[in-house]
């Protein structure tokens, strides 16, 4: 007869062991992923970073979206245009019939109403001015609704109409945390549970609107594992089905697995090198240091070396962005044209200055990377006095406000994305306009005043027609390059999925922003 | 006892207190949570609007008198970035951390104590010189490091144990092993210091003159006196890995709350930072109490004040 201290450890011991088995086995009709980052929230009026919307883009949907070949198509929008009434600009919009929320709701003009008054209250969103130019949200019928707008609004264009389709009558039946904690949307997957910090479990929705594109695994288990060699391990071990950012010095090995399959795309953030031009006595306030430092340092084998070519060279837009334009080329490396550069500058030993790097990794191996643009600008002379920033540091000295510190002339790593595919409007508002206090212009702008420049930013920004648009963007594109103003455009980082196989079909689809809502995914069949 | 036990509650509701200061002074230095919030672009007036949502633009010192009068009513206020109750949020982690440090703990007795016992035993032998590097590999890998090699090896190569995560008893025995191996090198070496000193008692000598079994002499009589002083260590170990889970539980993705409180950190979610660390500050002094008592139950002479 076994003691029962003994039986009990037995117990464990099976336990352990059956735990430990059972831990890989998944249903047929689930397929578990793991990403690396997770959402803060659940609502989508309170979305705050590019990650929330990876999980928000899941279960909730927008007017207009981008469709796998990053082209705009109208999504929960059957049509719409923009109009001008009595000199102001409308954009008028039929909402698409016969879709539906997860509780059986059907979709009207209401809950884009119900949506636009959350978004544009700063108790609620974190995003109130970029409804700060609607005057009026008119609903003309159930499907039918118009936005008044006092001016001009690109970016309201540009960034995929802005609202998201939110039930307003079970919103206001639950109220807004339990919103929170069970959100319903219209889109391919409703929400079943979470568990903060470790998983998301959604269902697909049988009812979706959309026949040609939707999921076809009845489950979807979202895993949040933050480290990279163990989101790594997981796929090996078989735990998870589909991993998000391989790191890029683990591609090769993961792509060398059995029934294995990648995907890479950009990740819609746009990174530079901006430099500090506010200093009366900068030395960057000359045209010739600026080209300096973009013929000085080698890109593409940064790319290739430190991102083990994990990067998308891009030109001051990148391709498929608005304004993309081929014609525009980077900067050679040139190193002799830089130093000759210096010397015409009156700086033929070049200088020291300071170069601030960031180091968090917001995006993989940009601490190596700053680290490897630097060490290229000593090698022609300008002679780093380096200084490594976390984001909240780096924040700290790159925000530009008028009771803050700011950093003290010098180069800094910088990024700002443009989303995917991408529109350069708000970015160039930000790090291109120069500083203008309490107006929004230029908060993270290290530009001494271009008025030229500024007037044609501020331009852009009220112009809706699409091809008007561009012409203008690219203009200031070509511009922006030749006098290498709002910092030297180097990459955009891509991101690699990975995923089973001879087990998962999937199809990336981009969401307005980023590549993770499974859109289409499901098991393979046989 | 009870004097004295009065006395260590107060000291310790006192360290709270001043922890409370330090962690709510010190989070204020790291910067401005609202431009962490915000977008880039976001105009001064929605700036100043979610400051004043916040609470931020009082003067310090009010700040901190809310804090601390909500606090007291059980009120650590609403998490910056997850928009729910920090305590709600702490609370929810905390059972893993524990859980995760206990499992941690009990490893690093369960292998150190025999270690130590034997090494002291067999002093200058084979089990003595091999507890040295053992102890010294134990302090010289960081314990990312461990957990990684463990991940390779019993999750990838082995298929033994899942690779991250929680919720069955297997999920926490790597974490739990790479978390516990640093300090059995120390513990291996108090408890063979200890046992040494122990070992030349004349208690000891005399139960082997009167002819008392090795064993039982060992690992009865003189672990028993031995493990006084891992004893008095096992609360600083205890609150050594309850602040220093962080990084194990990143590595195996566990739910615990020094993951919650770092990212809060880098997040600026003062809220929850500060129920975080008050708590870890609270089970510190609670672990500290228990070790003090713990005292009276391994040695008479103290439970009954001699």
């Amino acid at each position: 007869m076994v003691h029962p201290r003994w039986g009990a450890v037995l117990a464990l011991a099976v336990a352990f062991s059956g735990t430990a088995f059972s831990a890989s086995a998944q249903t047929k009709s689930s397929l578990t992923v793991a990403l690396a980052a997770e959402s803060t929230t659940m609502d989508p009026a309170k979305y705050s970073a590019g990650v929330d919307q990876y999980y928000i883009g899941t279960m909730f949907e927008q007017l207009v979206r981008p469709g796998p070949d990053g082209e705009r198509m109208n999504w929960l929008a059957e049509s719409w245009e923009v109009l001008e009434v009595d000199g102001k600009p409308v954009i008028d919009v039929k909402i698409r019939p016969g879709v539906t929320f997860h509780n059986g709701d059907p979709l009207t003009a209401a809950d884009f109403e119900f949506a636009y008054e959350r978004l544009r209250d700063p108790a609620v969103s974190r995003w109130p001015h970029y409804q700060a130019n609607v005057a009026q949200f008119e609903i003309v019928d159930d499907l039918h609704f118009k936005l008044h707008f006092t001016q001009g609004d690109a970016n309201y264009v540009a960034n995929w109409l802005q609202l998201w389709a939110i039930p307003k009558a079970y919103f206001e039946e639950v109220g807004e945390d339990e919103f929170a904690q069970r959100p319903i949307g219209t889109g391919p997957w409703k929400f079943v549970s979470r568990s903060v910090k470790e998983e998301l479990v959604l269902d697909r929705y049988e009812a979706y609107w959309n026949e040609e594109h939707h999921p076809t695994v009845d489950r979807l288990i979202v895993k949040i594992i933050p480290e990279d060699l163990t989101r790594v391990a997981a796929f090996r071990t078989g735990d998870v089905d589909w991993i998000d950012s391989v790191p890029p010095a683990m591609i090769e090995e993961v792509e060398a697995l059995d029934n294995v399959a990648t995907a890479s795309r950009v990740s819609g953030n746009n990174l530079f090198f901006d430099m500090d031009m506010t200093p009366e006595d900068s030395p960057f306030r000359k045209l010739e240091v600026r080209q300096a430092v973009a013929y000085g340092a080698d890109i593409d084998a940064i790319i290739e070396q430190v991102l083990f070519g994990q990067g998308q060279r891009y030109v001051q837009v990148g391709p498929g962005e608005t304004a993309y334009d081929p014609e525009l080329k980077p900067y050679p490396y040139d190193p002799a044209k830089a130093m000759q550069l210096l010397a015409d500058a009156g700086y033929p030993n070049g200088f020291e200055t300071n170069c601030y790097n960031l180091i968090t990794p917001r995006e993989p191996n940009i601490k190596e990377m700053g680290e490897a643009f630097f060490a290229y600008l000593s090698a022609i002379g300008i002679r780093c006095n380096m200084k490594n920033l976390e984001y909240g540091a780096w924040i700290n000295v790159n925000r530009r406000a008028e009771d803050t510190p700011q950093m003290e002339g010098g180069i800094l790593s910088h990024m700002w994305g443009h989303g995917v595919p991408g529109d350069p409007g708000t970015a160039w508002s930000g790090h291109l306009h120069s500083f203008v206090p309490g107006e929004g212009w230029g908060s993270y702008s290290h530009t001494a005043g271009h008025p030229e420049m500024d007037e044609m930013v501020e331009a852009v920004n009220t112009i809706m027609d699409p091809d008007e648009r561009e012409a203008a963007l690219k203009e200031i594109a070509r511009k922006k390059h030749e006098l290498v103003l709002g910092g030297l455009t180097t990459y955009r980082p891509l991101v690699t999925f990975a995923w089973r196989a001879d087990k998962v079909e999937y199809t990336p689809w981009p969401h307005p922003g980023f590549w993770r809502n499974f859109q289409e995914i499901g098991l393979k069949q046989d | 006892m009870l004097g004295y036990f009065a006395r260590r509650l107060l000291q310790g509701f006192m360290s709270i207190v001043g922890a409370s200061i330090v962690i709510f002074t010190i989070t204020r230095l790291t910067g401005d949570p609202v431009v962490l919030m915000l977008p880039p672009e976001a105009p001064p007036d929605v700036i100043d609007a979610l400051r004043i949502k916040l609470g931020l633009d009082l003067p310090l010192w009010r700040q901190y008198l809310i804090f601390a009068g909500d606090a007291l009513q059980g009120d650590f206020g609403r998490s910056y970035r997850w928009e729910m109750p920090a305590l709600d949020l702490v609370l929810d982690r905390l059972p893993a951390t524990i859980l995760l440090s206990a499992v941690a703990l009990a490893f690093s007795m369960a292998v150190a104590i025999p270690f130590g016992v034997l090494s002291a035993v067999n002093r200058g032998g084979w089990v003595d010189r091999f507890g040295k590097v053992f102890a010294m590999a134990g302090q010289a890998m960081p314990n990312f490091w461990v957990g990684l090699l463990l991940i390779l090896i019993f999750a990838i190569h082995l298929d033994w144990l899942p690779a991250y995560g929680a919720g069955t008893p297997a999920h926490v025995v790597m974490p739990a092993i790479a978390l516990g191996w640093y300090p059995v090198a120390a513990q291996t070496r108090i408890v063979r210091s200890a046992m040494l000193d122990v070992l030349d008692s004349d208690y000891i000598r005399m139960g082997r003159s009167v002819g008392t079994p090795e064993f039982s002499l060992v690992w009865k009589y003189a672990l028993r006196n031995a493990a006084i002083p891992l004893i008095t260590m096992l609360g600083v170990y205890f609150a050594a890995m309850l602040g220093g889970s962080f990084v194990v539980e990143v590595v195996f993705a566990w739910p615990g709350l020094g993951r919650t409180v770092v990212e809060a950190l880098f997040a600026r979610d003062f809220p929850v930072v500060q129920a975080g660390v008050l708590f870890a500050a609270a089970m510190f002094v609670v672990a500290n109490l228990l070790v003090d008592l713990s005292y009276g139950i391994v040695d008479p002479r103290i439970r009954h004040g001699r």
